[in-house]
């Protein structure tokens, strides 16, 4: 298996190398035979996080999705920074959230509304507006991009989207094979 | 006179220099700074015979008399009365001339690149619809030989007012609607329309003497909406080859979205859609069938008490894998569901249900192997409802029967562990689009509620 990871600077191996951290981290955190539902289903959540940050950790902001996919992992994990400091005011934690959302909104909202216009300048002729608005919903970051870029950035997460689940796949194997 | 003087000037002056412009300076991409190459080379695709062409009219240029310039356009010249018809006349005899100087070129024996000088006069041709803007475009073509003047002035050689008038017009009608057009591009498209911003400093500078027949004529060739006062002798613009930089753009956008729909093509299977709406419907499920493996691996490493088999059987190109991790899944079943192993309750199983129940009593391996011949996978009820929310609005629906007793997040069934049905749960590969439910669409078995 270590043949596939010939070039040190791939794609495949930083990935690799960053979520195997995460997930020795993360099992050193908690202990594995954990029984309650809940707390598997977290546990499933961090390593999920911990896939998908990875993966835009290895992409490092070259691309559209992955600035977004990390801005969207670390506002979240602002807000639960927040809302845990400060369990005991209700207030605060939803003015947090709403200040953080607000943002997030205005943000969005100005790029849309700046995109939008030209989206119906150059779209209009092509008549797929539908499914490039379905894309640009399942694309981390797609909603502030034409459609030409969209495709771009789609063609990259497909590749990264399957570089992870193929590693993902085999550390999966090493563990049931234990 | 004295502005076209001036560019006899400086056509002479340029005419020297630009006979030994290499010719990699006339490449599409190669020049940065010195011509306008990169207007026009988004119209003609074979840049190689552009290539040829533009040699040829460097070589030929030359050796071109002036007179057999001027003759061509000296009788249409007597039919100019009214400023505003000029653009067109012009338009129409520019095409003449161009062709007419190809035609000698040819008739001189100039050697190989013949049949690139016919296809590049050809696409001239019908790149010059009588339009002013379409004209200057013509110009253009030639203009990335020279810089910026020298063929719009070969072309005023013939010492008129009005001819020089109405080319100068056309020519800044060529840089005002290349700006236009340069200002309603997507930044994407630098390469193409960036040199004209700085070709046109030069021509404006010469514009500026041309008095009111230009300021008409270059109104009336702004190609905001096509000019109100359009005489009918334009000719309409053949489908695909419109010279208006609004419709180049389009075309360019078109083909660049094209370019990387084929990119995508191959990265996702089954992808002999030729319908661009159908390829996009691919690739919108392909993006969810991944994204819900990464979700669906992410459960699996759990590695522990709470083992599960949790992949999505599907696509063939996968067999492989998924043969891989079911046994690997089967493994960890075995190994984790000794204590947790469930009474087949029979009552309401089909036959396939039966099967596997027998099989995971005594060999979980051989039980996903069993499931696996079948195209069938075990799977938590939690996954199977996510992926069928997921799913449920695609074309092809996907089928979830039952759900596996093993899996710990169970809720529904509140003993989980200890629960007696074992039902079998089929997914189909909907989002790799077999074509409905055929296929790998196995006899579904039937839901079993403990």
């Amino acid at each position: 298996m270590d043949s596939q990871h010939l070039n040190p600077s791939s794609l495949k191996s930083r990935f690799t190398a960053r979520f195997l951290r995460a997930l020795i981290k993360i099992n050193a955190q908690k202990p594995i035979s954990s029984s309650s539902p809940r707390e598997i289903f977290q546990r499933y959540r961090r390593i999920k996080v911990a896939a998908d940050k990875s993966m835009a950790y290895s992409v490092r902001s070259r691309r559209t999705w992955s600035r977004a996919t990390l801005w969207k992992l670390r506002s979240r994990s602002r807000r639960r920074l927040a809302s845990s400091g400060r369990r005991s005011s209700i207030k605060t934690r939803t003015t947090t959230t709403t200040t953080t959302t607000t943002t997030s909104t205005n943000h969005r909202a100005a790029i849309v509304e700046k995109t939008s216009h030209e989206k119906e300048n150059k779209e209009d002729h092509v008549g797929l507006a539908v499914q490039a608005e379905e894309l640009r919903e399942l694309v981390p970051g797609g909603e502030s991009m034409d459609l030409c870029n969209l495709l771009d950035e789609t063609a990259h997460y497909i590749k990264c989207l399957t570089t992870q689940v193929q590693v993902m796949k085999k550390i999966a194997n090493l563990y049931s094979l234990e | 006179m004295q502005p076209c003087s001036r560019e006899m000037q400086a056509m002479n002056s340029l005419l020297s220099p630009t006979q030994q412009i290499p010719l990699q300076d006339l490449q599409p991409n190669g020049n940065s700074g010195t011509h306008q190459a990169q207007i026009h080379n988004p119209q003609f695709d074979p840049t190689s015979s552009h290539d040829d062409f533009l040699d040829q009219m460097l070589s030929t240029l030359p050796s071109c008399s002036w007179s057999d310039l001027k003759s061509p356009w000296d009788p249409p010249k007597s039919d100019e009365t009214p400023p505003s018809n000029h653009d067109n006349n012009v338009g129409f005899h520019y095409d003449e001339i161009l062709a007419s100087k190809l035609r000698q070129h040819q008739i001189n024996g100039g050697g190989g690149g013949t049949t690139a000088a016919m296809k590049m006069m050809m696409q001239q041709q019908m790149m010059l619809p009588g339009r002013p803007i379409a004209a200057a475009g013509g110009g253009g073509l030639t203009m990335p030989l020279h810089n910026d003047i020298v063929d719009g002035s070969s072309f005023k050689s013939p010492n008129q007012q009005g001819g020089e008038g109405s080319v100068q017009a056309l020519y800044n009608g060529f840089g005002a609607g290349s700006l236009h057009g340069t200002n309603n591009q997507s930044p994407n498209q630098p390469q193409h329309f960036h040199h004209p911003q700085g070709g046109n400093m030069q021509t404006q500078s010469f514009g500026a003497t041309a008095g009111t027949v230009m300021n008409q004529s270059q109104a009336s060739g702004s190609t905001t909406g096509g000019a109100p006062a359009q005489p009918k002798q334009r000719v309409r613009a053949r489908r695909g080859q419109a010279t208006d930089p609004h419709s180049i753009a389009e075309r360019l956008r078109r083909e660049r979205i094209a370019e990387r729909m084929k990119a995508l093509q191959e990265l996702v299977p089954n992808a002999n859609k030729t319908d661009k709406a159908s390829m996009l419907d691919e690739i919108i499920d392909y993006v969810k069938f991944l994204q819900l493996q990464v979700k669906v691996l992410s459960m699996s490493r759990l590695g522990g008490a709470a083992a599960v088999a949790p992949l999505v059987a599907d696509m063939p190109s996968e067999g492989g894998d998924c043969v891989q991790t079911t046994a690997g899944g089967g493994g960890s079943l075995q190994r984790n569901s000794n204590g947790n192993q469930p009474s087949a309750n029979n009552d309401s199983l089909t036959v396939t249900e039966h099967q596997v129940a027998k099989l995971m009593e005594e060999d979980m391996g051989s039980a996903m192997q069993y499931l696996q011949g079948k195209g069938l996978c075990l799977m938590p009820i939690s996954l199977a409802t996510a992926v069928s929310t997921a799913t449920c609005h695609s074309r092809n629906p996907m089928i979830n029967k039952g759900s596996s007793s093993n899996h710990p997040l169970l809720q529904s069934n509140g003993d989980g562990p200890s629960s007696p049905s074992m039902s079998v749960l089929t997914v189909q590969s909907a989002t790799m689009g077999n074509g409905g439910l055929d296929g790998s669409a196995k006899d579904a078995a039937s839901v079993s509620k403990p």
